[in-house]
């Protein structure tokens, strides 16, 4: 049975990952600092065009764009119960038999996590035309003007590899509880 | 370990250090006469409440429903969602000043007297709950005043 699971997996990983039992809670905090460093690098930006800003170049709703699609897709990537797609991904394999409703079930899950990685790509790649069009195009590239579409950039990337780690360390103890139940 | 500190001694100590944070913080902002660090004293104490939480409610989810694995899973859950505010209320805290430095708000003096503060009183709560948490769960009768 566990070499049957060994080669059912999903990617053929030539190193193992470290999966003792605080890798998760490990990694859930880490997740955790990633996503606060992103919003703070971001409001950094908003408070300096606030505060301390020298030029007549502002940030306005537009530069919230990215960074409340970045955040909707998190929400929406790390929301999906991820036991319903490993399922499927078994299922289909041996047991295709396995009913209409959790097909269905697992075709939604997929076509929202689809919708969520859209999120969070469409973020960063928003942030940086934010940063083209709005900084680099009007010849704002001294630095602390060009700061602000930086930070911009920068937090909505910090929320990208917030839910990589997030997604990283759910499937690495789902793999650890399930060589412990097998 | 061999000497035993009692607890009377612990609370005393534990106190006094954490008046020692809110005492920077509140002198970082007095100082100089610009009260915007008093909310990274907002944010570490928010900070444990989360991860205390959650963590009982997983308690409680392992050990009654403890043959029901999806029941288990969703306390899993809960108990990630408390450890992912602790981790962003606890970097939060750290970043406030930092970001309020960047922004000309408060000066440096400022900001490394409320990052201090905050950490201290952050790390003194910890260390409350991790002291206080095994004695009172050997004596429940003792236990049923303070939950």
């Amino acid at each position: 049975m566990d070499s049957h699971q060994e080669s059912n997996r999903l990617f053929r990983i030539p190193f193992k990952i470290p999966s003792f039992h605080g890798v998760r809670t490990l990694g859930v905090y880490i997740s955790g600092m990633f996503y606060a460093l992103g919003f703070w690098v971001f409001l950094d930006s908003v408070l300096y065009s606030k505060h301390a800003n020298a030029s007549d170049v502002h940030v306005t709703f537009i530069d919230w764009i990215p960074f409340l699609c970045s955040t909707l897709g998190m929400l929406i990537v790390n929301s999906i119960e991820k036991s319903r797609l490993i399922n499927l991904e078994g299922g289909n394999g041996f047991m295709s038999g396995s009913g209409d409703m959790d097909s269905a079930m697992a075709w939604q899950a997929r076509s929202i996590l689809f919708c969520g990685f859209a999120l969070l790509a469409g973020g960063l790649s928003g942030s940086i035309v934010v940063l083209i069009i709005k900084f680099l195009i009007k010849d704002y590239t001294t630095y602390p003007t060009v700061g602000m579409g930086i930070n911009n950039v920068l937090g909505n990337i910090f929320i990208l590899i917030s839910c990589i780690i997030l997604w990283i360390a759910q499937n690495v103890e789902d793999e650890y509880s399930y060589s412990l139940t097998i | 370990m061999q000497f035993k500190v009692s607890p009377l001694t612990k609370i005393i100590s534990l106190s006094g250090f954490l008046a020692l944070g809110f005492l920077l913080v509140i002198l970082s902002c007095a100082l100089f006469h610009n009260y915007y660090p008093l909310y990274d004293i907002l944010i570490f104490l928010l900070a444990p409440i989360p991860n205390s939480i959650f963590q009982n409610r997983s308690d409680y989810g392992s050990s009654s429903f403890m043959n029901d694995s999806l029941d288990g899973n969703s306390g899993q859950g809960a108990s990630d969602f408390g450890y992912f505010c602790t981790g962003m209320l606890v970097t939060s805290g750290l970043t406030l000043p930092l970001v309020l430095y960047h922004c000309q708000l408060i000066n440096s003096v400022s900001c490394a007297m409320s990052i201090s503060g905050g950490l201290i009183i952050y790390s003194s709560i910890v260390i409350f709950s991790w002291f206080f948490h095994s004695s009172w769960n050997e004596d429940d009768s003792n236990d049923a005043l303070f939950t």
